[in-house]
């Protein structure tokens, strides 16, 4: 249970961390001046048995008993510093967030270099809250770390700022950073309702484009790859000095769906965007062709991850002012 | 769902079981068998537990065991408070613990257990000889911490990353001994245990010995600032022994009476005596010591030396004896009535024969040498494994066994005198030593206990008479070991069967008082002795509190430097130094870079001079301007770096 001052005190230290260092500019190489370092609990419980062994050792005169706490003094100080070199110029070389959906599970791909010629073990990374994700970073190598994103509402979902941390070698004590990136990550509603997804066919709706009929439908342009039959290559478009492009058709008769967010008739708007989600992404599993029109938003009707998204990002900022 | 990641990655719990292994074996001659026993079942138990489905107790089994065990080690000790009953719990809950030992932190106690059963086999034993043990425990421990800490480090790994670390230690362990001030006196005392010691007890019975020990082990050594007594004067002086009751002899409750006044002669000998522990508070020193060497110990009225405590830790202190004495004062009458008392009825035949040497002498001199006499003539033989005595022990022993050891003929020697109204009474002690060339000192060993006869002569008080000496004058020179090889152990009569060898073990046995003169009794006398050699006049603690705050600093200061190091040197500052001597050099041509040009700009500018300068420095320049600005490449960045670096050094204008 976290008492109400307890979290008032965690966001003043940051609010301090954050004016102390400043906002962050990628890649962030870690300096002196920004690691925090501190005994982990196994560090405390270390501390408690060491007190008690110089009590002893003292108590007693014993030299044996003291030469092994002193050399246990010399090995926790030593470990402090190897946990604080641990970290201390490691860089954060990119972080990067791609869209994700409500109450399905994200990622925050961060990546990590070392440039120091010594390998740099257990480095990890957190959210406020997230669990601790870790990698181990060759020397002079990079490792990416994928710290799980949870979001309950679509929208957009505002990191402040993450934490680099390490325990290693020893676990006795933990030297950390906070890294303040802001960086915004688009969260589309949950995929859910179980109506049936409306199918029109093209015609009806007299977007056909001109062209004999039953023919196959033209989709559009897409970049030419290996395999491509040279008669499907926009050869105009080619000679007019634009890179080798492929005319794409869909077969004829292929379903062309059209979702309204107008024309559902479900009273919660949440339930709405999530029904229409679902469409989009049952369409785009099955290969349609599909558009979307929300008030003060229409979206053609299109196919390929890149309409996918602009469809379901246009579901997730509906109604907030970006 | 731990216990399935244990499955796969069982090295924590290795490395966490061995470091309290590890402690359990510190142990394993000093806690009784059952505990061992105990702990190594569970270790085991554990271990299998780890690879294979074990049904596992239950809480309410864990707390029955726990109080089971309480109670055990309660009925075995009578007490939970002590050395030997603390380590038994420690060991005995930690091993439980190990049934619970599935989240780290579990683990995490298990190592905790192994470094306090370091601390307590410290406090229980400092030789030499076992001190890399307790330093291999801590690496192991410092190990386990290393494994547990990150789940799959791999063994090796650990173990070289925490010897290091310990290395990185070892300085600062040493500087601290040095100097962290020493407490002088206790804040509180645990009582300590006294299994496996060794040494003199308090009463002789030699009727009821059949064998005599002839263990091996050090009693104490002794090192002489001026020349050695001579052999036949090394009686070390221990216990007094006046009262007897026909089959031992003890020292009764006398020590409330005042010390006798003795007068001192001949040559003082100053030494210095390190006592191993032993189990009894006698301080043991030349015969006769002059005075006590410490405050706390009682010099009795009888000249031994009590201490207030067991020996339990090794102890070493200044004592001055003289070889020649004689009484002050005569003997009280109640002191010469209870010296020549003797059970009644008991051995009469011995009794008669003392009437009858008494009759023929002429004074107590004379009847002691003709008690010798009888001794010296009378087919006696010296023997550690004498037959045992039946109830009439002295009589058994003079006329039909004839053989024994030390005791046996002090305690009949004894009783001829009592029987003839010479006050006589025995004193028990060592005799003899081995000079240790390497160390410069004797030791005397347990097989050196001896035991004399003290005889009260009118005009010399009481006397020393050893009737061994007259029933094996060798024993004197040579020890009970020597003349009775028989006796030794085998380990032992190997061990001294070549010179090389026995010279082997002198080192060694010179290393160990080393070891404990000046570690184990390191304390803050020699801590300001320490800092009066480095130059510090009238040192204290103050001294002692800035010697060592300087200590902690200086090492604190080069272990950053080092742990620096790395940083130090990473490739950009690197880079950015072979760059400023690039430009450094190139200046020196006479056209240096003005701060707003960058490595290409000034390539460029360079460009009127001569066509060397031009070439080199536009090569290098627009490396460096590659290797600063273009993409990172990890892998031969540093390599690249180190080749540029190697360029600007070797580049030469003009």
């Amino acid at each position: 249970m976290r008492v109400p001052f307890a979290a008032a005190a965690r966001a003043r230290m940051a609010a301090w961390v954050r004016r102390r260092q400043g906002a962050d500019v990628l890649p962030v190489t870690l300096a002196r001046r920004r690691l925090y370092i501190l005994p982990t609990r196994a560090g405390l419980a270390f501390g408690g048995l060491w007190l008690l062994m110089l009590l002893a050792g003292l108590n007693y005169g014993n030299s044996l008993a003291l030469f092994f706490t002193f050399l246990l003094a010399g090995f926790a100080l030593v470990a402090m510093h190897q946990c604080h070199r641990n970290l201390l110029g490691t860089t954060l070389v990119s972080v990067s967030a791609p869209p994700m959906f409500a109450r399905r599970a994200g990622a925050l791909v961060l990546t990590l270099e070392n440039r120091s010629p010594e390998a740099r073990p257990g480095v990890a990374a957190s959210l406020d809250d997230g669990p601790l994700i870790g990698a181990d970073l060759a020397p002079h190598g990079r490792a990416v770390l994928t710290l799980p994103l949870a979001a309950a509402r679509r929208g957009l979902v505002r990191i402040d700022r993450l934490r680099l941390t390490s325990t290693h070698p020893f676990g006795l004590f933990r030297t950390w950073t906070w890294v303040h990136l802001t960086v915004e990550v688009l969260v589309y509603p949950h995929p859910a309702g179980r109506l049936p997804r409306p199918t029109t066919s093209g015609t009806q709706l007299g977007e056909r484009p001109h062209g004999s009929a039953g023919a196959d439908e033209w989709l559009g342009l897409r970049p030419f790859r290996d395999g491509d039959s040279p008669r499907q290559v926009a050869w105009k478009a080619y000679a007019r000095g634009a890179p080798l492009l492929v005319k794409e058709y869909s077969p004829a008769g292929s379903d062309l769906c059209l979702f309204d967010f107008a024309r559902l008739r479900i009273p919660d708007i949440e339930a709405r965007l999530s029904q229409l989600a679902r469409w989009v992404v049952d369409a785009e599993a099955g290969g349609e062709r599909y558009g979307l029109t929300l008030p003060g938003a229409a979206l053609a009707p299109n196919r390929g991850p890149e309409h996918r998204h602009h469809c379901l990002a246009a579901l997730a900022l509906h109604g907030s002012d970006g | 769902m731990e216990a399935m990641a244990e499955r796969s990655q069982p090295a924590a719990l290795y490395w966490a079981t061995a470091a309290f292994a590890g402690g359990l074996l510190l142990h394993v001659d000093r806690v009784p068998v059952w505990v061992t026993a105990a702990a190594l079942l569970l270790v085991v138990w554990r271990l299998v537990a780890a690879h294979a489905r074990v049904p596992q107790p239950g809480r309410i089994a864990r707390t029955v065991l726990t109080a089971v065990v309480t109670i055990a080690v309660l009925a075995r000790f009578h007490t939970l408070n002590g050395l030997a009953a603390g380590t038994a719990l420690l060991i005995l809950m930690a091993a439980l613990k190990l049934l619970e030992s599935y989240r780290r932190r579990d683990r995490l106690v298990l190592v905790g257990a192994g470094l306090f059963l370091l601390l307590a086999a410290c406090l229980d034993r400092q030789s030499l000889a076992r001190a890399p043990l307790y330093l291999a425990q801590a690496w192991l421990c410092c190990t386990a911490l290393a494994v547990i800490a990150s789940d799959g480090f791999p063994g090796r790994a650990a173990l070289a990353l925490a010897g290091r670390t310990l290395l990185f230690a070892l300085p600062l362990a040493v500087l601290l001994f040095l100097f962290f001030p020493r407490l002088a006196g206790s804040f509180w005392t645990v009582p300590r245990g006294e299994e496996g010691l060794t040494g003199l007890s308090d009463t002789m019975s030699p009727g009821s010995i059949g064998k005599l020990t002839t263990s091996y082990d050090i009693a104490f050594r002794a090192r002489f600032e001026g020349p050695l007594p001579p052999p036949e004067q090394r009686y070390w002086r221990g216990p007094v022994l006046p009262q007897f009751d026909g089959f031992t002899w003890s020292r009764g409750a006398r020590d409330w009476r005042a010390r006798a006044a003795w007068e001192f002669a001949g040559p003082a000998y100053r030494y210095r005596i390190a006592l191993e522990p032993s189990r009894h508070r006698w301080w043991f020193a030349l015969d006769t010591p002059a005075q006590s060497p410490d405050p706390n110990v009682t010099l009795t009225h009888d000249y031994e030396l009590l201490a207030p405590r067991p020996v339990s830790d090794p102890t070493s202190y200044e004592a001055l004896s003289y070889t020649a004495r004689r009484a002050a004062a005569p003997l009280a009458d109640w002191e010469r009535l209870e010296d020549t008392a003797l059970p009644r009825g008991r051995n009469p035949r011995s009794l008669a024969l003392a009437r009858e040497l008494r009759a023929r002498a002429a004074s107590d001199t004379a009847f002691v040498t003709a008690a010798l006499d009888y001794l010296r003539s009378g087919g006696f033989v010296y023997s550690l494994e004498p037959e045992q005595l039946g109830s009439d022990e002295i009589d058994d022993l003079l006329f039909r066994t004839r053989t024994g050891f030390c005791g046996h003929y002090a305690s009949a020697f004894a009783v001829l005198m009592r029987a003839a109204d010479v006050p006589a009474r025995v004193v028990t002690g060592y005799q003899g030593g081995e000079w240790n060339p390497v160390g410069g000192y004797l030791v005397v060993r347990q097989a050196d206990a001896h035991a004399w006869v003290e005889v009260w002569l009118a005009g010399r008080g009481w006397t020393r008479v050893d009737p061994t000496a007259v029933v094996e004058p060798e024993r004197l020179v040579r020890g009970a070991l020597d003349l009775l090889p028989e006796a030794m152990s085998a380990s032992t009569r190997l061990l001294r069967a070549s010179p090389w060898l026995v010279g082997l073990l002198q080192r060694w046995d010179a290393a160990n008082a080393w070891w404990n003169e000046r570690v184990v009794k390191f304390d803050y006398a020699t801590q300001i002795d320490v800092l009066e050699r480095l130059g510090i006049r009238s040192a204290n603690v103050w001294a002692l509190g800035w010697a060592f705050m300087i200590a902690l600093l200086t090492w604190l200061a080069v272990l950053a430097w080092h742990m620096g190091g790395a940083a130090r040197s990473a490739r950009p500052e690197a880079l950015a130094r072979a760059y400023a001597m690039l430009c450094r050099k190139l200046a020196r041509t006479g056209r240096a870079r003005a701060p707003h040009q960058g490595p290409l700009a000034y390539a460029e500018a360079l460009r009127g001079g001569s066509p060397a300068v031009t070439e080199s420095a536009y090569t290098l320049l627009a490396v460096y301007a590659q290797l600063r600005y273009g993409a990172p490449e990890p892998a031969t960045r540093a390599h690249d770096i180190e080749a540029f670096a190697r360029a600007v050094r070797r580049l030469r204008l003009s």
